[in-house]
């Protein structure tokens, strides 16, 4: 296989596991975030700064990662999601500009701003790949789960499931923290692929393309996001002469999904319902 | 988040008096006059919220547009700052009305589940701020000087802009305008109702698709009040409308929904910002500003003027 055919399957992996992620949170608990790139971030530099400077082994790197990330989320999660509303989407995009922010400023550990060079490209083919597979089984697993279930419960009508007996705070919180972990280590994934990160790389406009994929792939569908992050990855290599024109296209796709088909390319239905069943009801 | 130029530091300090206090006086009055332009930005976007229940991520677009049309008017037109002005704050709200038409009012008429607004309006974000980078560029451009920047000596103090001075008195006239509309006028009491509950409102024969517009109009506008002022002090440039994100915060620390709350929340962003910038270090007052949102949704998570969120169950 070429060298680029394996990068593109690579970042296709690592693109997925991310969107799962948030398709786990924006999809089927209903929490739209602006901010999943901070989780990416701090993802990407726990596990850099491990492997180069204190010569951990690059998969006990990797896991850590998720899990600084997922203490962040817990930081986070608990204030704001007590409450309905757009409180954790506003508090997000705050924190994905304060961890820029720390990530730029604070030099002695992150190198600040021109980036942080020279990590070990630990993250190949097999690698991805084998993230990319024991993620997402847990993820199908977790969606037809008891804890899956109380999710969707919260996403569609809080009160009914609350009076239900679920703590809705309780699964909200846990959910975010469920896709900080993804998204922790599809940020590890990234620096071990292109063995540099730097904190511009995580920046809005990286939160706003996880949730657009999960979106574009349909809401409440785990299957339809990674069925988005594809079309959406190999669609950006596509485009990449017109990048003028890139995010304006990207943006009224955005719009247009939400005006024309809210609910993506695949609705909440799963792939392989669709191929059983191809006309049957919704589930 | 790009800054560029960086607020005026202060110039005269070192004249007379005690400097630490001339500093203090000079970091409260910019606090005061970046604060209020928040206000603008904060109280539209409330507004907004109040009345849909939803965030609308396009507001920083709006501001973008005024900031481009006044610029245009002054250089092209060669028409003074007033009239210049008000193009911007017609063709802002106008522009707001269209974005609401276009992206929202499919969206809403077919569901009410809110976070497709909210994706919708992040799409018109993005599209708005894209439209300028490709008919404008990316440039910075500095507005004509239409706005006396010249220095005020403030009682002997401190020194201080006269651009400070007229953004802080510009931003409480439109404020107490709006304060006027909505609690004299007949569309101020419909709109009141509808912040309440918005089908209630449509039952008693409000129009809501018009009342939405009418909303939609005055946020735009008192956008573009803050984008005229904003592009004067950082200069105009498509991802301006960024700056959003602080108004944004302001209305979380304020109460999300509650135009006193909104005003409030930027007031303190305002001065805490400033504060920061004088005293500590400019690159630390963005981290300021969020670690005031944490705090107070830790201690206070509805915020200052907040109605409570959370339904008793």
């Amino acid at each position: 296989m070429s060298g680029y055919a394996e990068g593109i399957i690579i970042l296709l992996c690592i693109n997925a596991i991310a969107a799962m992620g948030v398709s786990l949170l924006t999809g089927f608990t209903g929490i739209f975030s602006l901010g999943h790139a901070a989780y990416m971030a701090l993802g990407a530099y726990t596990s850099a700064i491990l492997t180069v400077q204190h010569g951990v082994h690059f998969f006990p790197a990797i896991l850590l990662g998720g899990v600084v990330a997922v203490a962040l989320a817990y930081f986070i999660g608990v204030p704001t999601l007590r409450l309905m509303g757009d409180y954790y989407a506003i508090a997000s995009i705050g924190l994905g500009e304060a961890i820029r922010l720390i990530l730029e400023n604070w030099q002695s550990v992150t190198r600040g701003a021109r980036g942080y060079p020279g990590i070990d490209p630990y993250t190949s083919l097999p690698i991805a790949v084998g993230f990319f597979v024991i993620l997402a089984i847990f993820m199908f697993n977790l969606i037809n789960s008891r804890f899956g279930r109380a999710c969707k419960a919260c996403r569609d009508d809080y009160i009914a499931s609350s009076l239900l007996g679920f703590n809705t705070a309780r699964i909200r919180v846990v959910s975010l923290m469920i896709s900080a972990f993804y998204c922790g280590v599809a940020g590890a994934l990234l620096g071990g692929f292109l063995s540099f990160i730097q904190p511009v790389m995580f920046d809005m406009l990286k939160s706003t393309e996880l949730t657009a994929v999960v979106v574009f792939g349909g809401l409440g569908s785990m299957s339809g996001c990674i069925l988005g992050t594809a079309v959406i990855t190999l669609v950006t290599e596509l485009f990449r002469p017109i990048s003028q024109y890139r995010m304006l296209i990207y943006g009224a796709v955005l719009v247009i999904i939400m005006v024309l088909r809210p609910e993506g390319i695949m609705g909440n239905r799963e792939l392989l319902s669709w191929i059983k069943d191809p006309f049957g009801r919704r589930s | 988040m790009t800054r560029v130029g960086g607020d005026r530091l202060p110039s005269s300090i070192r004249e007379r008096g005690d400097p630490y206090l001339a500093t203090l006086i000079q970091q409260i009055i910019n606090g005061l006059s970046l604060g209020s332009v928040y206000a603008l930005i904060a109280v539209g976007y409330s507004l907004v919220y109040s009345v849909l229940l939803f965030s609308n991520f396009a507001h920083g677009g709006f501001l973008v547009i005024g900031g481009y049309i006044c610029y245009a008017a002054l250089r092209t037109f060669n028409i003074g700052i007033w009239m210049a002005g008000a193009l911007s704050l017609v063709g802002a709200g106008a522009a707001a009305i269209l974005t609401e038409r276009l992206a929202y009012r499919p969206i809403r008429e077919r569901t009410n589940v809110t976070l497709y607004l909210l994706i919708a309006s992040m799409g018109m974000s993005i599209v708005i701020e894209n439209i300028f980078v490709i008919v404008a560029g990316g440039r910075f451009r500095a507005l004509p000087p239409v706005i006396p920047t010249t220095p005020v000596n403030f009682f002997g103090l401190a020194t201080t802009s006269a651009f400070d001075l007229l953004s802080l008195v510009s931003a409480v006239v439109f404020l107490g305008a709006l304060q006027l509309f909505l609690s004299k006028t007949r569309w101020g009491l419909a709109i009141r109702a509808a912040a309440y509950d918005l089908r209630t409102a449509g039952l008693m024969g409000v129009n809501v698709n018009r009342l939405i517009s009418i909303v939609f109009f005055v946020a735009g506008a008192l956008a573009a009040v803050g984008g005229i002022f904003l592009s004067v002090r950082y200069t105009l440039y498509p991802q301006l409308g960024a700056i959003t994100i602080k108004a944004f915060v302001a209305a979380v620390i304020g109460g999300l929904g509650s135009l006193p709350g909104a005003v409030v929340g930027s007031l303190i962003l305002g001065l805490a910002e400033m504060l920061t910038a004088g005293f500590i270090s400019s690159q630390m007052r963005d981290l300021v500003v969020f670690s005031l949102l944490v705090v107070t949704l830790l201690v206070k998570p509805t915020g200052l003027f907040g109605k409570s969120v959370s339904e008793k169950v």
